[in-house]
C-alpha cells in the first residue's frame, strides 16, 4: 500500500512542487497550508511522514508542530522532515548532532531540493 | 607742588578746625575733602575712598560714634582717627571697640596732627596689602571650590553611569546614572566595597582586578552584561594611575544600551524576514524549474505549461517586493535629504489615479476622483506623495472586485487636507486592522483569496504620511470595503 505524507507549507507554490515530487515518486499525499490546519489534520489522520515548513506564521511554527507530534503516542514514531529556506536566518543550527536532543525532527533541508534528493530523503526515513 | 600723598577727608562740626587740618595737610602734600557733620561725612565715604578720615566725636546730625558704627556697617576697612576735646580714656578705648585706628585729642599742633596722619597713612598701606592678598585667596578659593562644582557637575549630568573606586575596592563617587543603573542610592553606595554592592560577577571580577593593574600605561577593560532587572549594560573600566606610576583607584563607566540592542534586534530581525521574503519565490520558481528540468512533469505538457505561469508570477511578485524594499529604503533615508516643496495635492492625487486607470479599467471598475472646492498647497516631497496616493489607490483597485468603485476624495479643513480612498472591496477584519500597517503583515482574506502583495505598501504609506507630519488610517468592513484616509497638513500663512 502506497505511503501516505503530509505536505505542511503556507506557500501554496511549495505545496503543489513538493507534492508533484512526492505523487511521482507513488506516494499519497495530504496538505495543510497552516499550523492549525496542520494540527487537525494531524489529530484527525494517520500518516506515515510528514514534511513541515519551518517559517509560517511564526519564525518557528515548524518546531510547534513537530512538538505537537512527539507529545502524542500515537503520532510519536512519525519521521519528520523540516523544510526552510532561511536556514541560516532562523538561530537553529541545523545540525543533528548538536540540535537532536530538543529539536525533534528526523531530518532537515533547505528548500527547494531536488525531486530526486527529496524522495531519496523520504525514502531513507520511511526505511524502505 | 608737591605731589598727592594720600586723601584724607577731614569731619568736623567746627569750621576753624576743618579749615585749619584743611590748610596743614593740603600744605603737606594731602589731598583733603570737609564735611561739616557725621552725616554729610558718611555720604562722602560711601562715595569715594579716603585713605584717612579724621573726625571728631562731639557733631549735630551724626556724631562720631555713630559714624564710626555705620562705615562698620558698610565694611569698609578704612582708617579713621578721632578727634576729641574730651580727651578720656574712655572715648578712646569706645571709639578703638568701635573701629577706630587712633585718637587725637584737643588741642592738637600740627606736627601731631601730621604724625598721626603719616602713622595712619602706614598703617593703611599695610591694611591694603592684607586686603589684595585676602582677594588673591579668596578668588583662589572661590575657583578651587567652582572647579570641583563643575567637575561634579559635568559628572552628575551624565548619561553614562561613573562609579571611581578607590585602592581599598570602596566606592567614592556614584553619579546619579550610576544610581540608577545600579539601584542603589548614592548615600548606601558611598564607603561600601565593590565586593558589597556590585553584584554582576563579571564586572566585579574585572574591577577587581583592574585595581590590581600593574602596568603604568592606561589599559580599560569593555564588557557588556545584563542586569538583574533586564537592561542591558555596557561597561568601561580604566585603572587610575598616579604619577608613580601606581593605581590609586579605577573609574567604571556604565552605559545603558538595551534601547540599542532593541534598535539592533529589530534591524537583524527585520533582515531575515526580508531574506526569507526573497528567498521564498525564489526558492519557489527554483522548484518549478527543477520539476520541468528533471522530467517529473514531462508526460504532462499542460501541468508544465501551468508551472512555467507559475514561476512568472513569483518572479513578478519578486520585482514588486524588490520595489518596494527600495520605495522603503528609500522613506528611510534621512528627511533633510529630501527635497521639499509647496505641493499641490489635487495634482499629484490625480497624476495617480491616471497611473492606474487602464489598471481599473481592466477591471471595469469605476475610478472617480472628487474635490471639495479649491485646495491649498501643502509641503511634501513630490515623489514620495506620489507614492503614498499610488499605493492606496493601487491597493483599492487591487482589493476590489471586478465592477467595484473605487473613489478618491480630497476635502480641506482648517489645518490639513484630508484624502480618502474608498472601495468597495473584501474590507479588512478589525483584528488585521490592527496590524494592516505593519511590515510584511498581509491580512488572511487577501492570502485567502490568492491576491499577491508584498506586505509592505502600506507601512511605506504610513511612513511617508508621518514624514510629512500627517496620519493615515482605515475604516472597514470585510465584505463591505475599505476606506483609507490621509490626512496632512496645509502650509500655514506666515
Amino acid at each position: 500500500m502506497a505511503k501516505k505524507i503530509l505536505l505542511i507549507d503556507d506557500d501554496p507554490d511549495f505545496i503543489e512542487i513538493n507534492k508533484t515530487i512526492l505523487e511521482s515518486g507513488g506516494y499519497v499525499t495530504d496538505t495543510a497550508g497552516s499550523s492549525a490546519e496542520a494540527l487537525a489534520k494531524i489529530r484527525a489522520n494517520e500518516y506515515d511522514l510528514v514534511i513541515i515548513d519551518l517559517i509560517m506564521e511564526e519564525l518557528d511554527s515548524g518546531f510547534t508542530i513537530a512538538y505537537n507530534i512527539r507529545d502524542s503516542a500515537r503520532t510519536r514514531d512519525w519521521p519528520i522532515l523540516m523544510l526552510t529556506s532561511v536556514q541560516e536566518k532562523t538561530g537553529f543550527s541545523f545540525d543533528l548532532a548538536k540540535d537532536q536532543a530538543w529539536m525533534k525532527v528526523d531530518d532537515f533541508a533547505a528548500k527547494p531540493l531536488r525531486p530526486a534528493e527529496l524522495l531519496q530523503r523520504i525514502a531513507a526515513l520511511l526505511r524502505e | 607742588m608737591t605731589i598727592k600723598k594720600g586723601e584724607i577727608l577731614v569731619i568736623d562740626d567746627e569750621e576753624v578746625i576743618r579749615s585749619g587740618c584743611q590748610q596743614i595737610l593740603e600744605m603737606s602734600g594731602y589731598s583733603v575733602a570737609v564735611a561739616e557733620n557725621g552725616r554729610v561725612g558718611l555720604d562722602k565715604i560711601i562715595q569715594h575712598d579716603y585713605d584717612i578720615i579724621l573726625t571728631d566725636i562731639m557733631m549735630p546730625e551724626m556724631d562720631g560714634m555713630e559714624l564710626l558704627d555705620e562705615i562698620g556697617r558698610l565694611g569698609k576697612e578704612l582708617v579713621v582717627i578721632v578727634i576729641t576735646g574730651y580727651a578720656t580714656l574712655d572715648n578712646a578705648i569706645t571709639a578703638g571697640r568701635k573701629g577706630a585706628y587712633d585718637y587725637l585729642p584737643k588741642p592738637f599742633n600740627p606736627d601731631e596732627l601730621l604724625a598721626k596722619i603719616e602713622r595712619g597713612l602706614d598703617y593703611r598701606a599695610h591694611l591694603r596689602e592684607v586686603q589684595l592678598l585676602r582677594q588673591d585667596r579668596d578668588r583662589n578659593m572661590l575657583e578651587c571650590s567652582n572647579e570641583r562644582a563643575r567637575t561634579l557637575t559635568i559628572i552628575n549630568s551624565m548619561s553614562e553611569g561613573v562609579l571611581a573606586i578607590n585602592r581599598q575596592g570602596q566606592i567614592v563617587l556614584m553619579n546619579p546614572m550610576a544610581s540608577k543603573i545600579m539601584r542603589l542610592s548614592e548615600e548606601r553606595a558611598i564607603g561600601r566595597t565593590v565586593d558589597e554592592i556590585v553584584r554582576n560577577p563579571d564586572l566585579k571580577k574585572s574591577i577587581v582586578a583592574s585595581l590590581q593593574e600593574v602596568q603604568a600605561e592606561l589599559s580599560s577593560t569593555r564588557l557588556e552584561f545584563d542586569t538583574v532587572y533586564g537592561r542591558a549594560i555596557e561597561a568601561s573600566i580604566t585603572p587610575i594611575i598616579d604619577e608613580n606610576k601606581e593605581c590609586i583607584g579605577t573609574v567604571a563607566v556604565l552605559i545603558d544600551v538595551t534601547e540599542d540592542k532593541k534598535i539592533e534586534k529589530m534591524k537583524s530581525d527585520f533582515v531575515s524576514y526580508v531574506a526569507h521574503e526573497l528567498k521564498a519565490p525564489l526558492g519557489a520558481i527554483e522548484g518549478y524549474l527543477n520539476l520541468i528540468l528533471d522530467g517529473i512533469t514531462a508526460d504532462k505538457p499542460q501541468t508544465e505549461h501551468e508551472m512555467i505561469e507559475k514561476a512568472r508570477d513569483r518572479a513578478h511578485g519578486l520585482i514588486a517586493l524588490i520595489n518596494d524594499l527600495l520605495d522603503l529604503s528609500r522613506t528611510d533615508r534621512k528627511k533633510s535629504l529630501k527635497e521639499m516643496h509647496a505641493i499641490d495635492v489635487e495634482k499629484v492625487v490625480r497624476e495617480a489615479v491616471e497611473f492606474y486607470r487602464n489598471r481599473a479599467e481592466a477591471r471595469s471598475q469605476h475610478l472617480t476622483v472628487q474635490v471639495d472646492g479649491q485646495m491649498p498647497l501643502i509641503r511634501a516631497n513630490e515623489e514620495d506623495l506620489f507614492r503614498l496616493y499610488a499605493n492606496l489607490i493601487s491597493n483599492a483597485i487591487k482589493y476590489t472586485p471586478e465592477n467595484g468603485d473605487v473613489r478618491v476624495e480630497i476635502k480641506r479643513t482648517k489645518s490639513h487636507v484630508r484624502v480618502d480612498v474608498i472601495d468597495t472591496g473584501i474590507g479588512i477584519s478589525g483584528e488585521a486592522q490592527k496590524h494592516i500597517f505593519d511590515e510584511f503583515y498581509r491580512a488572511q482574506n487577501a492570502v485567502d483569496k490568492k491576491i499577491t502583495g508584498t506586505g509592505l505598501g502600506l507601512s511605506i504609506a504610513k511612513k511617508i504620511a508621518e514624514d510629512h507630519h500627517g496620519y493615515i488610517d482605515v475604516t472597514s468592513e470585510e465584505g463591505v470595503g475599505s476606506t483609507f484616509r490621509v490626512t496632512l497638513p496645509i502650509i500655514q500663512d506666515e
